[in-house]
């Protein structure tokens, strides 16, 4: 007992000398904010989107929302016990998939556009294939031990999935079996973002940390702190060296990968909502952040500064997504609508 | 109480913690002022590409719903 009494004291004292080291490490290279070094940069004036189209047809609770690569299509997850794909250039629905379990909180498309994922307290991601001519259940991906709360697909035969069991997963379509485990949280995984180059995604959880991990061997890189409840929502700035994270402590952050560190924070002493999701413009330069307070908030993100707002819904905003092309965005809330703005 | 296999737990725990943190440790970092410079010359590089920044014309607007037109 003794023995392992000083091993984990050694354990410990060790522990605590690598968080002091990072924590001077990151200090060393803080010589300056994003605020400070965009004073110069133009300011992008107040941002005003136009409501283009409200799509109906759930008939409860809009949980999540995936643009196709196409920047055309797109899917929605309602507890209605559906995902429907639209075509948002003429609002037309082109297919419903009934769900074996209405507790969906995710949905993906894949790039191909042939595939669609959805999960969410079944602990199960679900993939169709809806090119099929009725949506023809692929494969149903099923070792988490609790919620599905994000998934993205890498290709037709990848996904990546993030638990309420604190793990992320990728899994091999082709056989239906994971492939790595993502395991390093310590709090219900919320949401996940993969890097423009796919070789590495950010995982945001319930112990208010933001993660990045490589694909390909499983390893946590980096750590990111400084939120102080859930990070619900997560997304990569287009670089790829940048990351913004969306929480229920009301504020956004962007971590700078190679810094290692938060360069600016978005928060409004009169925001008193949770961010429950996030989208960038094509140039990274803003953020639509949906709220708990049944609004989208739209930051400049080099300024820190909120410059819009997409007002129309009349419940919390649950999911906002901004296709490829950039020339929109779509926000979906428990309003049971979605809606099209630019 | 024999607490054996707790221990070893936490010990097991402990070990991979230090693992992970030497990982993170061991990274290089860039300056901030750095970073923040090459994030801001991406977007003013990319900003004349991004609609919503520019405004998106009616003809070219894909969301927006076409009126029929009438010739008088």
């Amino acid at each position: 007992m003794a023995a392992e009494k000083a091993e984990m004291d050694a354990l410990k004292k060790e522990c605590d000398g690598l968080r002091a080291q990072i924590e001077a490490a990151r200090k060393a290279v803080n010589d300056n904010t994003m605020s400070g070094a965009a004073g110069g940069v133009a300011s992008v004036g107040r941002v005003q989107l136009k409501l283009r189209k409200t799509l109906k047809g759930h008939l409860a609770k809009i949980y999540a929302m995936h643009w196709s690569a196409d920047s055309r299509q797109m899917v929605s997850a309602s507890q209605d016990g559906k995902l429907l794909v639209w075509d948002c250039f003429t609002g037309n629905k082109l297919v419903a998939v009934p769900l074996k379990s209405a507790w969906v909180m995710s949905v993906a498309f894949a790039p191909s556009g042939n595939l669609v994922a959805s999960g969410g307290l079944d602990n199960i991601c679900t993939v169709y294939n809806i090119k099929a001519a009725s949506p023809k259940t692929l494969r149903e991906l099923d070792a988490h031990t609790g919620y599905l709360s994000c998934c993205r697909f890498l290709s037709d035969s990848e996904i990546i999935t993030a638990s309420g069991d604190t793990t992320c997963c990728l899994w091999d379509l082709e056989t239906g079996k994971q492939k790595i485990m993502f395991t390093n949280h310590i709090g219900d995984c919320m949401s996940l973002a993969l890097s423009p180059d796919m070789n590495t995604f950010i995982s945001g959880a319930c112990d208010s940390l933001a993660k990045l991990w490589d694909v390909r061997d499983g390893a946590c890189k980096q750590t990111f702190s400084g939120h102080t409840s859930d990070i619900n929502a997560i997304a990569f700035f287009p670089s790829g060296n940048a990351v913004i994270t969306g929480s229920d402590d009301c504020s956004c952050k962007m971590y700078d990968l190679r810094s290692d560190q938060e360069v600016i924070g978005y928060q409004d002493t009169s925001l008193n909502a949770g961010v429950t999701s996030l989208a960038l413009s094509s140039s990274g330069r803003l953020i639509f952040a949906g709220y708990d307070d049944f609004n989208c908030h739209i930051w400049d993100s080099l300024k820190g500064e909120k410059v819009g707002v997409l007002s129309g819904h009349d419940n919390r905003v649950s999911c906002t997504g901004v296709p490829d092309d950039g020339m929109g965005v779509c926000t979906g809330s428990w309003d049971s609508f979605l809606k099209l703005w630019n | 109480m024999s607490s054996k296999p707790h221990s070893s737990n936490n010990i097991a725990h402990a070990r991979r913690t230090v693992q992970q943190l030497r990982i993170e440790a061991s990274i290089e970092r860039i300056k901030v002022s750095k970073a923040s410079a090459d994030i801001m010359n991406y977007c003013t590089e990319h900003a004349r590409n991004d609609p919503l920044l520019m405004g998106i014309p009616a003809s070219d607007n894909p969301f927006k719903d076409k009126k029929p037109c009438t010739i008088l």
